[in-house]
């Protein structure tokens, strides 16, 4: 940055020249392209939805949907969906969790391969190969859980246990069991390792000092990440319901395709009582057991 | 809450707080137990005969995937379209939820130092303040915690299929996400420079501009970028209601058991995501 | 230029920060204001520069009464009053130049707010060059704010008084974070701001010393009133003893702003 000798009518510093002329407007002009090739691509048409006719038409769609059915059988019947639903994203977050605590093991690479734990090793070739064999295992494993859209894996056990809620257990199981598992890996790999260290000095085994050491560092944030999971798994727990997963979701593609809108509205306003309810239960208990 | 002097003397301590622990347990007991039936939990079904067939199917169906290159240059458009939905879905909850997030920030909207002195005790003229912002709160609560997938099917209804009800749907539901943690990023700025500026003479909106939007960017644009991320990979489940895309694609092979190709778009869904991470990993780095 | 008739300031219904004030500053005049912390002084400033309300009496600046003032005159009023703060008190993220054509908020249109920080105009870097000449920073026109020391800093916020160019200017214990070597330089460089441009100075200090030696009138506050209202000369070590004796201890901070930088605690920024 230019300085200059200070004195009161000295020659005013130019602005600093951190990126060139060309950079600084590369960037906002990448964005912008990029923001005018997806309108395009993506036929946004804003006059179809706000003008005359689109507005008439949403008009119409909106004045269908009131009042909601509020007969006491549907009520009922939706009670019980909602239910469903939460029990999906409930199972669901759980099994995910158990699926990460077993995986987190093996997918840290400080208790697996490297770190102070292994230092003083004298173990063979062939036993350090596994050891790092196992950790890329577990890290793949946890990313194909991950990649895999979760509604593909609800489409794969639909067509292996058939219809129902629990495809849904088991796709949001899994899906989220690599997105936990991965979260998890990256809290024990940050941890400190002094207090490890300690540890490994008394003649503990490695297993010992995972137990001892590493999980009570690590369990609070593992029950934070859980608990936030569960918020987004409750909202997916709906999507799974329109491949056949049941809940409240199967119930929506239902409602659209006989055109039953008042019974539509009813469930999309369970849908809202349901995320939020799920979600002061998540902030709650955060609160509480943290 | 303040104990007992008596139960004080007992040698451990009797806090109120101990039931919790218990009230806790019993409440996760029933809701296990509860929801083992509700989701009809069968861990039988995936060892019988049935459905291991079918899993073995799956599985081998899958391989070879299908990397040919009619396919992958088939695949190039829904590839585009995924990435244009999560664009384009990412600018309209901006525009949505960045207005609506400044309406919806306490500290602007109705209390704080901002104030102080305008407001004061005046019960009537803060109550007034104070409408629009609950007003707008609740738009963004209903905005987001409708999940993106039933806005699609509305949208759906009302534009046709194709990727443009995709985007719509990712921008109401987004732009509540964002309105909500834009307005919560606003609050808890700190409140000096705000105080500073504003005992120039400055109003609210110079204030805004001047001492807290410059402060706020970094976490605002940062939190905008992890949206996006998650904006792609939501437009790539929307394509399965038919909102295009990948997600489209996928379906489409599924339901014509055409596994090899379902692998081929898993693995460039993955590739997408991965480079979005990346990318907006860096743009991060680069914002601070 | 103010006149305060029984101000009293009090906070969620029982902590009585201010009591009962009566004062007259004139245009012009140089005034510190001492003694021991919680007494009041800071919420006093606060409620000089129109930030905070007053609980009971009456207060007039330049001659306007200020109880029922709102939206522009009382935005008007306030560009009048001029704030230097004891820190925190700039945006960290913005350069220096910004920070100190802030003092133009008051009478810049929001057009002409925006296109500055995108932009400032010739006129204006030259002025804000100017006024930092003035401070002795010129060289600093385009660093980022947050790499200044607190010095550094402080005179920034100085500078942005200038800009500003207010009929007084209130400074609420300007040098207590800034390193005591530079604290006389400070305070002798509002003091001649004050006097060359005709401007009223009304001053917060902890350091009795740096009173004594710069100001001609001098207000001792104690339990949140004037204790005392007297030139250097006539005050005694034993004043300043029964001023500052058992220091209100346990007393709650002066409204001390909060500054929480943290991150926002709903949806997390999970990678996953």
């Amino acid at each position: 940055m230019p300085a200059h000798p200070a004195s009161a009518t000295t020659t005013i510093p130019l602005p600093p020249r951190g990126r060139t002329r060309v950079a600084s407007f590369l960037v906002p002009a990448g964005i912008a392209a990029l923001i005018i090739w997806s309108w395009h691509g993506t036929h946004f048409d804003l006059m179809s939805l706000l003008g005359a006719d689109g507005r008439a038409q949403m008009l119409t769609y909106a004045r269908k949907l009131f009042p909601p059915d509020l007969s006491t059988d549907l009520l009922l019947k939706v009670a019980y969906w909602s239910l469903e639903t939460f029990a999906m994203s409930f199972m669901g977050t759980l099994l995910s969790v158990a699926i990460a605590l077993i995986l987190v093991f093996p997918a840290s690479r400080n208790l697996v391969f490297s770190g102070v734990l292994f230092e003083v090793d004298e173990a063979g070739r062939p036993v350090r190969l596994a050891r790092l064999g196992l950790y890329v295992f577990a890290r793949a494993a946890l990313n194909l859980l991950r990649t895999v859209p979760h509604i593909v894996w609800a489409l794969i056990f639909v067509f292996a246990v058939g219809l129902g809620p629990f495809p849904g257990v088991l796709a949001l199981g899994l899906h989220t069991g690599g997105i936990l598992g991965k979260l998890f890996a990256e809290v024990v790999e940050d941890i400190e390792t002094q207090p490890l260290e300690a540890l490994q000095s008394t003649g503990a085994s490695r297993f010992q000092i995972f137990v001892y050491g590493v999980l009570p560092r690590v369990l609070p944030q593992f029950l934070a990440y859980s608990l936030y999971r569960w918020e987004v798994n409750i909202r997916e727990a709906i999507i799974l319901g329109y491949v056949g997963a049941g809940g409240l979701g199967q119930q929506v593609q239902i409602a659209i395709s006989l055109f039953l809108e008042n019974k539509l509205l009813t469930l999309i306003l369970a849908i809202y009582v349901m995320v939020t309810v799920v979600d002061y239960l998540s902030a709650y208990l955060r609160r509480r057991l943290l | 809450m303040p104990s007992n002097p008596s139960l004080a003397a007992l040698p451990f301590s009797h806090r109120s707080k101990s039931h919790f622990p218990i009230l806790f347990g019993i409440c996760f007991a029933v809701a296990f137990m509860g929801s083992w039936q509700l989701a009809q939990i069968q861990p039988g079904l995936l060892f019988e005969t049935e459905g291991r067939r079918n899993i073995a199917k799956f599985i081998t169906g899958m391989f070879p995937p299908d990397l040919s290159p009619e396919f992958l240059r088939f695949l190039v458009v829904p590839l585009f379209e995924t990435i244009q939905i999560s664009v384009m879905g990412t600018v309209l909850a901006v525009a949505i939820g960045f207005p609506l997030g400044l309406l919806g920030t306490a500290s602007l909207a109705y209390t704080g130092i901002l104030h102080e002195v305008e407001i004061g005790g005046s019960r009537a003229r803060r109550l007034t303040r104070a409408l629009p912002y609950i007003l707008v709160r609740s738009v963004l609560s209903v905005f987001r915690c409708i999940p993106e997938f039933v806005w699609a099917f509305m949208f759906v209804r009302a534009v046709g299929l194709g990727p443009f009800p995709g985007v719509l749907a990712i921008g109401i539901s987004y732009g509540g996400m964002l309105g909500k943690v834009y307005s919560e990023i606003l609050e808890n700025l700190a409140v000096q420079p705000s105080e500073a500026l504003q005992a120039t003479g400055a109003s609210r909106w110079k204030v805004l501009l001047y001492g807290m939007l410059p402060h706020a960017m970094p976490q605002l644009v940062s939190y905008t970028l992890y949206r996006w991320e998650c904006a792609v990979r939501a437009s790539a489940i929307l394509g399965f209601i038919g909102a295009g895309g990948l997600g489209q694609q996928i379906e489409l092979s599924m339901r014509m058991f055409n596994f090899h190709e379902v692998i081929t778009l898993v693995l460039i869904l993955f590739l997408l995501v991965a480079a979005v991470d990346f990318l907006s990993a860096k743009a991060r780095k680069a914002i601070v | 230029m103010y006149r305060l008739e029984g101000v009293t300031k009090v906070f969620d219904g029982t902590l009585i920060a201010v009591n009962n004030v009566d004062l007259k500053i004139g245009r012009g005049e140089k005034v510190a204001a001492i003694g021991p912390s919680g007494a009041g002084k800071t919420t006093l400033f606060r409620m000089l520069n129109l930030t905070v309300r007053l609980t009971s009496g009456r207060l007039w600046i330049a001659g306007q009464e200020v109880s029922n003032l709102r939206g522009a005159r009382l935005r008007e009023l306030r560009r009048k009053i001029g704030t230097v703060y004891q820190q925190h008190n700039l945006v960290p993220r913005l350069r220096v130049i910004h920070n100190v054509l802030a003092g133009r908020l008051g009478v810049w249109s929001l057009p002409q707010a925006l296109r500055s920080l995108i932009r400032p105009r010739e006129v204006d870097v030259r002025v804000a060059h100017q006024a930092l000449s003035q401070v002795s920073i010129p060289e600093k026109l385009w660093a980022r704010t947050d790499e200044l020391s607190g010095g550094q800093q402080q005179r920034v916020a100085i500078a942005r008084v200038l800009l500003q160019n207010p009929e007084v200017i209130l400074a609420d214990e300007p040098v207590s974070s800034v390193d005591p070597t530079l604290a006389h330089g400070i305070v002798k460089l509002l003091v001649e701001l004050s006097a060359n441009f005709h401007k009223t100075l009304v001053m917060n200090l902890h350091s009795v010393d740096l009173a004594l030696a710069y100001f001609p009138r001098i207000l001792g506050f104690r339990d949140g009133q004037v204790a005392f209202d007297r030139s250097p000369n006539e005050i005694s070590d034993d004043l300043l003893t029964a001023l500052y004796a058992g220091s209100v201890t346990g007393a709650p901070p002066e409204d001390a702003p909060h500054a929480v930088e943290p991150v926002p605690s709903c949806t997390p920024i999970l990678p996953s």
